[in-house]
């Protein structure tokens, strides 16, 4: 109640209910005893607007702001709770956050990095689209266009690239990041999965737009990259015919490409991503290995903070026989919420300006890459003329690496397709509860030794690969192209 | 089996509901399918077929592909490498198609002699009317498999890639 500051707005008539009204706990129903007219909403406390007659003042008093901003920016606890409530972007976000998560090793915020390149990559691409025809005879064209005869055409466009290529890089690590801290276990396994399809939408995202300059880098690296496909046994030749509309890449291609890159894939990634972040929200944040006890996660919780137990039967004995079962909650769930109260601090302000830092930073580490370095641009796409070395984009490269060595049929199904069905199990393969790296060694050096050989492979595939795929130090020849 | 109003009619609305999906991906798999994927389109006239000598391969850019004479055999050949799609051209100094990408190598014929592609390379069917040689490239070939060599011959020369 003390969190109320007072300065009704004019014209309320002091306000329904009083500075009382809006107290915690009397938000639906504050006001509204006899003789008293009923709130216009919970959520709009009729004083606490910023008082004086100021033009700023004047206008959140407005009945036009009020109908936007249905909250006014109270400096309280219960203030803040308010703005998370009733802002649409806040509500993204839970009201509290635990403690720990203010901490950058708690995530390193990556999952944020990502969104926010994912962001950036709306920005620059609406922006690239209104210079770009998905049309082989203009394509190349329009790039070159971009690059002399649109204001910050170039910058935007190396923007765009090189975020691309860190989305990739940073959703990766995510994912790396999450298998290290165990956060993928109950109650979150489903969660894992949404982020692996969040990964491979991003591949497909970013291998998509590769094509869209119609260069020779972006012509072969798509061939490539497609006809990897062909090796999915059965459906291969025919997936790969979807996918690039013919027997090889041309007009329909590009068109198929573009539709992708635009519209499908950004609207699958929007809605993954939100599931994501509600489940994130819904399935609690990971427990940190501190307080996992000897038997495994949210033991801790559960043992110093018992919930009084409920027999199977009615215990006719207790209480003269007149007990109530009113429900029956999985224990789990129970003590995943029972946090002491001073361990959570309010979303706002605290974490959300350091996501505004993080996204502050990663926008200037983009915009310092664009500057920095200009995204490729090789000659017009040449069917007939393939260059030396043709590689995948580089998150193929290790693919690439390995069908260079082995059989298809291994390196262009099993691998793959193997290493997809084994992330979206992986939590449902993986029973054991503990988070703490000791108590899981053998998951944690299996997954270590798989992105060791992915990392080699990809780094072996986009260094150290030359001519004829021949094997060539980077610092004597640089066949590097991003 | 009896079963209540509800479940007959819930049963109806999934089953109606699957119906309605296959028919989405149906559709839309129907639409999105190329006609005529198996090969570059049509069908290509190449005149004579004198035009091709014994040990040449020339190149036809209408089509993309290769018409190849191994041993008195003419072939039209593709020009897309098995492996990954990347374009073979054919090394005047071996006699042999050499890929730039990976390294694989493959006879006159497109028959697979080393590297990483799983076959031979894809041909397209090639027919004579007279004396004419027709090709059809909406019409594909199985590629000869590994280990089948019947126009190997050895290297007439250096080659033309350095091999990885």
């Amino acid at each position: 109640m003390a969190d109320i500051t007072t300065g009704a707005p004019p014209g309320s008539g002091g306000g329904p209910g009083g500075p009382g009204s809006g107290g915690p706990g009397s938000g639906d129903g504050g006001g509204s005893g006899a003789g008293t007219p009923p709130a216009r909403d919970a959520l709009e406390p009729t004083v606490a607007y910023a008082p004086g007659g100021g033009l700023a003042a004047r206008v959140e008093r407005s009945a036009v702001w009020r109908s936007m901003f249905r909250h006014p920016s109270l400096d309280t606890p219960r203030g803040r709770a308010l703005q998370s409530f009733s802002n649409f972007f806040l509500h993204l976000y839970p009201v509290k956050v635990p403690r720990r998560v203010l901490r950058i090793r708690y995530s390193f915020r990556l999952g944020f990095i990502a969104a926010v390149l994912f962001g950036i990559l709306l920005l620059t691409g609406v922006y690239l689209m209104f210079f770009y025809t998905p049309a082989v005879g203009s394509a190349y064209g329009d790039m070159q266009h971009l690059k002399t005869g649109v204001g910050f055409g170039q910058l935007v466009r190396n923007v765009h690239r090189w975020s691309a290529h860190l989305m990739v890089l940073v959703v990766f690590l995510h994912l790396v990041r999450t298998f290290y801290a165990g956060a993928y276990k109950k109650p979150r396994e489903f969660n894992w999965v949404i982020g692996v399809v969040l990964l491979l939408l991003t591949l497909g995202l970013s291998f998509t737009g590769y094509l869209l300059p119609w260069d020779q880098l972006s012509y072969w690296a798509v061939t490539v990259g497609t006809n990897l496909v062909q090796y999915v046994p059965l459906l291969g030749k025919t997936l790969q015919n979807l996918l690039i509309g013919g027997s090889q890449i041309g007009q329909t291609t590009l068109l198929r490409f573009y539709a992708l890159h635009v519209a499908v894939l950004p609207v699958a990634v929007v809605l993954t991503i939100s599931i994501h972040i509600w489940r994130v929200r819904k399935d609690g944040f990971a427990v940190a290995r501190s307080q996992e006890s000897s038997s495994g996660a949210f033991e801790e919780e559960a043992t110093a903070a018992p919930a009084p137990a409920v027999p199977a039967t009615a215990p006719t004995h207790l209480y003269g026989g007149r007990v109530r079962v009113l429900g029956v909650v999985d224990r789990q769930s129970v003590t995943a919420e029972e946090r002491p109260v001073d361990d959570t601090v309010f979303t706002w302000p605290h974490l959300l300006v350091r996501h505004v830092v993080f996204a502050l930073g990663v926008s200037a580490t983009v915009l310092g890459l664009g500057v920095a370095f200009a995204a490729p641009l090789r000659g017009l796409a040449n069917p007939n003329l393939t260059p030396e070395p043709a590689k995948a984009p580089w998150y193929f490269a290790g693919l690439q690496e390995l069908l260079s060595r082995f059989d298809p049929l291994l390196a262009g199904i099993l691998v793959p397709i193997g290493a997809v069905i084994a992330l979206v199990l992986l939590p449902y393969i993986d029973r054991n509860p503990s988070t703490v790296a000791r108590r899981r060694k053998v998951a944690i050096v299996v997954f270590s030794g798989l992105m060791v050989v992915a990392v080699v492979l990809t780094v072996i595939g986009t260094f150290f690969r030359g001519p004829g795929w021949k094997f060539i130090a980077p610092w004597t020849h640089w066949y590097v192209e991003l | 089996m009896s079963s209540t109003r509800r479940e007959f009619l819930r049963r109806g609305w999934q089953l109606g509901g699957a119906l309605l999906g296959a028919a989405a991906v149906w559709t839309t798999y129907e639409s999105l399918r190329p006609l005529g994927a198996s090969g570059a389109g049509g069908v290509i006239k190449l005149g004579n077929y004198s035009n091709y000598p014994k040990g040449t391969a020339t190149y036809v850019n209408e089509g993309h592909f290769y018409v190849a004479n191994a041993d008195n055999h003419l072939f039209a050949i593709s020009q897309k490498c098995p492996h990954l799609g990347c374009r073979v051209p054919f090394c005047e100094s071996s006699g042999r198609f050499e890929c730039p990408c990976h390294g694989s190598t493959f006879d006159i014929g497109g028959e697979w002699i080393q590297g990483p592609a799983p076959t031979g390379m894809t041909q397209y069917k090639l027919t004579l009317d007279g004396q004419n040689v027709v090709v059809d490239t909406s019409k594909t070939l199985p590629p000869p498999p590994r280990g089948a060599h019947a126009y190997l011959t050895p290297p007439k020369g250096p080659p033309c890639a350095q091999k990885g």
